[in-house]
């Protein structure tokens, strides 16, 4: 088998982009685009984002609102009728929506000669309107210079604590977990402190979010009450280092996994990805902050000898 | 203004003036300080010096998390400082690497004691984490007036620093008197050498002669 090239990575994205163009009043659930794609539903939603350049909800929302602007244009339905088509359920968030891309009320679009601003669409589609679409355009937020190490890692022993809620929280889950592993003598100059999200916190709904705060442990420590104990598998992860505050973790995430990725001729394995914190962030600035992020390796077939 | 039990400590904010960093050398004024503290001999990264710091970070963060799941006060745990110097001499880079003492330290609030470290010795040598967390114990340094300058670059650069540190107290009519110390601002692991951020601190007396 071939390593997997920038064009696989396309072609695989070409197909859910012809979907939502043709399936624009669908619910157009993650689980089943990622199915049509071939991808990981852990992972579609950052290799999309980071290669289209909006999330599928920001595309989807997009291409439905281009569609109203036509048929504000040239049809005679109601504003109401396309808010609703639109995926609205009231005419004012409609209206707020559509300004916020077109510069114009629905309203002020439909009675002046004035034409709306063209939709900024970072890779190039807008609402094909019936025609197929053939191509799009990758984008390259700084994805080409970003340093990524192909890494071997042993399988690690970690002592967890589950995290349902938004993202954002997750620091009081460690408020309540290193105290609980600190008191018993667990934290140490070497511990690994660790983050996996088993979600992504710019799909899930902020209070389904499942997150787990991990400290690496060894064989001494048996799960207790709330903390459990789980491995970190090893293998070859593709890391990258994020600089900065935790809230921009997002945006790292997508350049790995839609712009460094489709690059590298591998594929990801359908584990999750997890990050590692290397400063404590209660006693660094949030723009020093340094985290590791593991996106896990599929394994290379061989290629054959022809 | 009374703190509330929940207020988190940050001893840089409270003693934002011990560690100015400028470009320059300048004289700060340190009051005594606690410290977290264990000293040895050998090289930076040496197995002695790396098993004293895997000692110290235990001590530091079990004794913050005891007294965090006792409810008593919380504070944030500070960056790794040491002192370092030779029997030799002050001036190390005339030492061999082998022969160099440190003291490393972490700074920590007034009101941890000595049965909080004891009972946090306790602790890690039961999870068997290692006998050096036996020679961790708590330190008040007095340092006083000293000639404090931010070092950006390599360790081994230093002596450009100190020479610059030292011309400085010399121009004000004192001298080096007492350890040279330094703050890690940067993660040596992470940040690229020509970029690590250290402050250099070296206590000083009015100049005798």
């Amino acid at each position: 088998m071939k390593p997997a090239t920038l064009n696989d990575y396309k072609r695989r994205l070409l197909r859910v982009l012809v979907h939502i163009q043709e399936h624009l009043d669908e619910s157009l659930a993650l689980e089943e685009l990622a199915e049509l794609a071939c991808f990981s539903p852990f992972h579609f939603h950052r290799i999309f984002k980071g290669m289209v350049g909006e999330s599928v909800k920001e595309h989807v929302r997009r291409l439905r609102l281009e569609r109203a602007a036509g048929r504000l244009k040239l049809g005679a339905e109601s504003i109401v009728c396309l808010a609703l088509d639109a995926g609205y359920e009231s005419h004012e968030a409609f209206t707020r929506s559509f300004r916020s891309i077109f510069g114009v009320s629905p309203s002020g679009f439909r009675s002046s000669e004035r034409r709306a601003r063209v939709a900024a669409a970072p890779s190039g589609l807008h609402f094909a309107n019936g025609r197929r679409v053939k191509d799009f355009k990758t984008i390259h937020p700084g994805g080409n210079n970003m340093e990524v190490k192909i890494v071997r890692r042993a399988p690690l022993r970690v002592a967890f604590m589950r995290h349902i809620g938004p993202y954002s929280a997750v620091g009081k889950t460690w408020d309540r977990f290193l105290p609980v592993l600190g008191k018993e003598g667990l934290l140490g100059g070497d511990t690994q402190f660790i983050g996996i999200c088993h979600d992504d916190p710019e799909v899930t709904p902020p209070g389904r979010v499942r997150y787990d705060a991990c400290v690496s442990v060894d064989e001494s420590f048996s799960p207790t009450g709330e903390i459990g104990v789980q491995v970190i598998a090893g293998g070859e992860y593709a890391m990258t280092t994020h600089v900065g505050p935790y809230r921009k973790l997002g945006q790292t995430y997508a350049c790995l996994l839609g712009q460094w990725l489709p690059r590298s001729g591998r594929q990801l394995s359908s584990r999750p990805c997890f990050e590692v914190y290397l400063n404590d962030p209660q006693g660094t600035e949030p723009k020093d902050l340094l985290t590791d992020i593991y996106a896990p390796l599929a394994a290379q077939s061989r290629i054959s000898a022809r | 203004m009374t703190k509330t039990p929940q207020e988190k400590i940050d001893l840089y904010k409270q003693h934002k003036n011990e560690y100015a960093a400028p470009g320059k050398p300048v004289l700060v004024e340190i009051k005594p300080a606690v410290y977290l503290a264990i000293s040895g001999q050998g090289a930076p990264g040496g197995d002695q010096f790396t098993a004293s710091i895997g000692a110290l970070y235990g001590a530091a963060f079990t004794i913050k998390m005891t007294r965090k799941f006792a409810g008593r006060q919380d504070y944030g745990i500070c960056k790794l400082e040491g002192q370092w110097w030779s029997d030799s001499g002050p001036d190390l880079s005339k030492a061999p690497k082998d022969q160099w003492r440190w003291n490393l330290l972490i700074r920590t609030p007034r009101f941890v004691t000595g049965e909080d470290l004891r009972k946090a010795v306790d602790v890690l040598l039961k999870r068997g984490k290692g006998e050096e967390v036996k020679q961790v114990r708590l330190e008040t340094l007095a340092e006083g007036t000293c000639v404090q300058m931010l070092h950006v670059g390599p360790y081994d650069q230093e002596c450009v620093t100190i020479a610059r540190m030292k011309e400085f107290a010399e121009n004000n009519q004192l001298e080096f008197h007492g350890r040279h110390h330094e703050v890690y601002l940067s993660d040596p692991r992470r940040v690229p050498p020509e970029r690590l951020k250290t402050i250099l601190r070296c206590p000083v007396r009015r100049n005798a002669g």
